[in-house]
């Protein structure tokens, strides 16, 4: 090809500068004021019922995450060294800026009420820790007839000690992170082992865990993508080039939130993935066509090459391009902020992509040259190899539509099996430090996540009545009796306490008092003598209302919904009595939070397969065409999911977003194949030769754009975060349906029901 | 010309020494002791109401009828609930050592119809909910804490010294207090505590006083946590000073009778 004239050349060297300069202004942007938002409760959308609620419940009993510190010691609990180790954490917990003094449970904050030949004494269990063998078996004896301590600050075997520490999650930072692990880990010695866990450690961990293994996977995905790119292109500048696309729209992306202060989210993480499957594919076409037309045309100029490759590809690449924004910008439709960004700035970054497909690559080949660098026998042995690969489809219509309909029908089998999960725990290894220490600690104690169920009555006094005290007492033993629920606590288990202590610890007396007077004198008691701020952890002022938490050996969407399941089946009861029952804590929050999610998600998959649907037969004025175009996208979307309850891959976050690729990819290609279809067919004799020649030209820059992604999006498959390894698999696995499913049965359906076929042009 | 400077010069010379003397002579120190020493009667009775209010507005209201005896080992308090009606007839009685031993507390619940003995803490404990603690209540003696006088200001109306003490006990609760005693009766108008880390805690506050049987009495209180936003309100009625409460009214027996 000849080279362009230095006219074009300034020309071309004055767009790139500009686009240099918005990219670099952009940088700077990023530098400056990008922040990632790693708080989970900056995700939740604030005025949705539930989480106003929540928030609401979660001020008026100060509930908050617990850091649980186990500390364990083989031999027993109860010796002094310790017993001052948990006196020692205890206080310095309290003096941390971090925590309130109400806010560290520990055997030595607790309140142990107790009945003495006096009466009834509320006092510490210990101010400083007994030495002599004599005190230490009293200490021991005490805890052990404390139903209501017994088992939740000490293990029933005794040998290891629990202090929680409730902190707001907006605290928590990596510094107080690092902080608190060093100040634990110094307490431990050859005797005693310490543990650290609970909400606010897995979210901390995983805040960093999932960025940190991203930093270090993607310079490698980004390696074999240029890798494999180089090996399809057969060209350092095409690869450059193309990679430049994807680098820049990226950086524009990042920046406009930059500069607009919108943080970035973890769903944010996506946005680079999608534009990476999407840009890749600008580039391959670009290159194909442009390589096509060298090939053809040897002697033409560099300039009328371009010209042609971009007349030819900007109707499909901006159908394509658009269609695909539309499909995000449904995303708007969401509760949930991030996604809604998510939405906004992937759709923004698919433009992005788009320019730099029609500016910066026609750009890039009039400043660097360009080389088909290709033999043409070879192209020719291709060509044919297309063709055979075609008329072997179009022999085996029958078998293809047989194998759709099955796998389409495992798929919807397994959409059944698709199930939800807000769990933070499961996203990290069996056998890591976290998981591990969480096992320990549940297998010792009632559980590291909890479940609040907040009570509310109308009027003041309701939960001095002894009806519904006995409610929510049988609440708490029925709920208890899962395997997952660990132990509950409530005003109830006050109130047995101070009855059976009250009457000589007769162990009858462990039950409800009788009478609402009984029930207020023993509370005014209570007050009188102990710390009364532990009491609105439980119930609020006007006793209208009160606040269960029940211990779940789980954060998991399946234990949260189990104890939901028993609860709720109370709410009848609890309305009879005029109470309304609801939830709190982050636990439950989360799981409202991935529901929303997911309905966002499936009502936005649901909007825009109607808009593409509707945007296909407008751009081909054809109905059939708008039919067959969103077939692929179909296929991709069913396998998806069907996948994923097949292989037991729960719905969360990150894995319900991947189904927008699937959407996006599937989208580009059916839209590619059926314009230059179209085309071909007016320069084709026969429906044939003008599919063949469909297959040869976007079915290859088809193939080879999944290549690409797909050999980019395994190396994730050696991820070290679970969910990385997911993303990796549904990402690669999107890319094969929506390429087999453009190339096959998409193929077949446009060449069987005679697409775009006028009945002039038949005859 | 001459005359008048000079009457000026001698006139600000008297000032400065008539100055001088006063302010040496009164001591924050001083001012404490006649705070603790004014004179408060023998004994006292009336209605106290309580009202305990948190950040989230919500309030509980207790009605007492109280009777306080004062002794020179020990004074005696004995208050019998009036409202809510679920805790009519509920008394609490306790026993204040001169040296300095714990309380003694004692409970009646008629709805288990047995006295009980409580014990608590110690006197940074709260009393009933509220925001004053044992120690709030009860007269700290001037000799535990050093005290400064910063400043005479008018507070609401009233000359007052302002006063700052500083606990000689090292782990005490509060890190000092700030005390505005009016000139004309020696009642604390105000008072700031401050938390350990120095940090303001509560704020007490008088908001109605009087003199009642020849006796300045405080009739209405507030003390507000403005750390956790709450606040009790303690409102005195019918308040009768030395009418002689004999001692038989400060008996485990009397506080089964429920008034």
């Amino acid at each position: 090809m000849k080279r362009s004239s230095l006219k074009t050349k300034l020309y071309a060297g004055f767009i790139l500068l500009v686009i240099v300069a918005v990219t670099v202004f952009f940088i700077q942007q990023i530098r400056q004021k990008s922040r990632m938002e790693t708080n989970l409760d900056k995700y939740m959308p604030k005025n949705h019922p539930a989480f106003v609620y929540s928030d609401q419940a979660e001020e008026w009993f100060n509930i908050k995450d617990g850091i649980l510190i186990a500390i364990e010691n083989p031999d027993g609990i109860y010796n002094s060294v310790t017993l001052e180790k948990i006196k020692d954490i205890s206080r310095k917990l309290q003096k941390m800026p971090e925590f309130d003094d109400n806010d560290v449970t520990s055997l030595y904050t607790v309140d142990n009420i107790e009945g003495t030949e006096y009466g009834l004494e509320v006092n510490a269990f210990y101010s400083r820790a007994p030495k002599d063998a004599e005190a230490l078996d009293e200490l021991r004896q005490n805890v052990r007839e404390n139903d209501m301590i017994y088992g939740r600050v000490v293990s029933r075997d005794e040998t290891t000690a629990l202090i929680v520490a409730g902190m707001e999650s907006e605290y928590f930072t990596d510094d107080f992170y690092r902080e608190i692990l060093a100040f634990a880990g110094s307490y431990e010695d050859e005797n005693n082992t310490i543990y650290v866990a609970g909400r606010p450690i897995v979210e901390g961990t995983m805040g960093k865990l999932g960025p940190k293994d991203m930093q270090r996977m993607v310079p490698i995905v980004l390696v074999v993508i240029t890798g494999v790119l180089l090996l399809l292109l057969r060209s350092f500048r095409a690869t450059f080039a193309t990679l430049l696309t994807v680098f820049v729209s990226t950086i524009w992306v990042f920046g406009l939130m930059a500069v607009l202060g919108i943080p970035i989210y973890s769903v944010s993480t996506m946005i680079p993935v999608m534009l990476i499957a999407i840009g890749v594919a600008y580039g391959i076409y670009f290159y194909n066509h442009l390589k096509q037309y060298a090939g053809r045309h040897p002697r033409a100029e560099e300039s009328t090459a371009l010209a042609y490759t971009i007349k030819i590809l900007w109707k499909p690449l901006a159908m394509a391009a658009f269609t695909t924004m539309i499909g995000f910008i449904s995303l708007l439709t969401s509760e949930v902020y991030p996604i809604k960004y998510f939405g906004i700035f992937t759709a923004f970054g698919i433009f992005s992509a788009f320019l730099m497909a029609l500016i910066l690559l026609p750009v890039m080949v009039i400043l660097m040259g360009y080389h088909s660098g290709k033999k043409k026998e070879k192209a020719g042995s291709e060509y044919n190899l297309f063709i055979r690969f075609t008329d072997g489809l179009l022999a085996r219509k029958k078998t293809i539509y047989i194998a759709v309909l099955v796998i389409a029908t495992i798929s919807l089998f397994g959409i059944q099996r698709v199930w939800i999960n807000s769990s933070f725990l499961d996203k990290f290894e069996k056998d890591s430090d976290i998981v591990k220490t969480d096992t320990f600690v549940n297998s010792k104690f009632g559980g590291t996540s909890t479940l609040n169920v907040v009570l509310e009555s109308p009027d003041a006094d309701t939960f001095k009545k002894p009806e519904s005290l006995r409610l929510i007492d049988r609440l708490q033993a029925e709920t208890v009796k899962l395997d997952r629920v660990g132990n509950s606590f409530s005003l109830a288990d006050y109130l047995k306490r101070m009855n059976k202590v009250m009457n000589e610890d007769r162990e009858e007396f462990y039950a409800i008092p009788e009478t609402r007077n009984m029930v207020a004198q023993y509370l005014l008691l209570y007050e009188m003598s102990g710390d009364p701020e532990n009491l609105l952890k439980v119930t609020n002022y006007d006793y209208s209302k009160a606040n269960v938490t029940f211990q779940l050996k789980g954060d998991d969407s399946k234990t949260i919904n189990e104890a939901l399941a028993v609860i709720k089946s109370f709410e009848d009861d609890f309305r009879e009595l005029g109470i309304e029952m609801n939830f709190a804590g982050s636990g439950y929050k989360a799981l409202v939070f991935t529901d929303l999610i997911l309905e966002g998600q499936i009502k936005s998959i649901v909007m825009s397969l109607f808009l593409v649907l509707g945007l296909l037969i407008l751009m081909f004025r054809s109905i059939k065409a708008g039919l067959i175009g969103v077939t692929p996208i179909l296929i991709t979307l069913l396998i998806n999911f069907g996948f994923m309850g097949i292989l037991n891959i729960a719905l969360s976050t990150t894995t319900a977003l991947l189904s927008s690729i699937a959407m996006g990819v599937g989208i580009d290609y059916a839209i590619h194949f059926l314009q230059h279809y179209r085309m071909n067919l007016a320069s084709n004799p026969s429906k044939e030769t003008a599919l063949y020649a469909t297959m040869n030209q976007t079915g290859k820059a088809i193939l080879y754009n999944a290549v690409v992604v797909i050999s980019g999006f395994l190396v994730l498959l050696f991820s070290v975060f679970p969910p990385n390894r997911t993303l990796g698999a549904l990402v690669s696995m999107n890319m094969f349906t929506s390429l087999t499913g453009t190339l096959t049965i998409m193929m077949i359906l446009v060449y069987t029901c005679n697409l775009f076929i006028t009945k002039r042009k038949e005859k | 010309m001459k005359k008048t400077h000079a009457a000026l010069f001698l006139s600000l010379l008297l000032t400065i020494f008539m100055i001088q003397p006063l302010s040496a002579e009164i001591t924050g120190k001083q001012i404490m002791e006649d705070v603790y020493n004014k004179p408060t009667g023998d004994d006292m009775q009336g209605e106290l109401t309580m009202t305990l209010t948190n950040k989230q507005g919500e309030s509980r209201v207790r009605t007492l009828k109280q009777y306080i005896k004062y002794g020179d080992e020990v004074d005696k308090k004995i208050m019998f609930f009036q409202a809510p009606a679920d805790v009519r007839g509920t008394s609490f009685m306790n026993w204040s050592y001169a040296d300095g031993r714990d309380d003694d507390q004692w409970i009646y619940l008629p709805a288990l119809k047995r006295t009980k003995r409580i014990s608590s803490d110690g006197k940074s404990d709260y009393f009933m909910g509220s925001d004053f603690t044992y120690d709030d209540l009860g007269d700290r003696h001037p000799d535990e804490d050093t005290h400064t006088l910063l400043r005479e200001e008018t507070l609401e109306g009233k000359t007052c010294w302002v006063v700052e003490s500083i606990p000689k006990e090292e782990d005490y609760m509060y890190s000092k207090t700030i005390t505005w005693v009016m000139k004309d009766n020696y009642l604390g108008l105000r008072r700031e505590f401050y938390d350990e880390d120095g940090d303001l805690l509560k704020i007490l506050t008088i908001k109605k006083f009087d003199q009642i049987d020849g006796f300045w009495t405080i009739l209405e209180t507030e003390m507000k946590n403005v750390q956790k936003d709450h606040k009790t309100n303690m409102a005195f009625n019918n308040v009768q000073i030395n009418r002689g409460i004999p001692d038989r009214r400060f008996t485990e027996r009397s506080m089964t009778l429920g008034r």
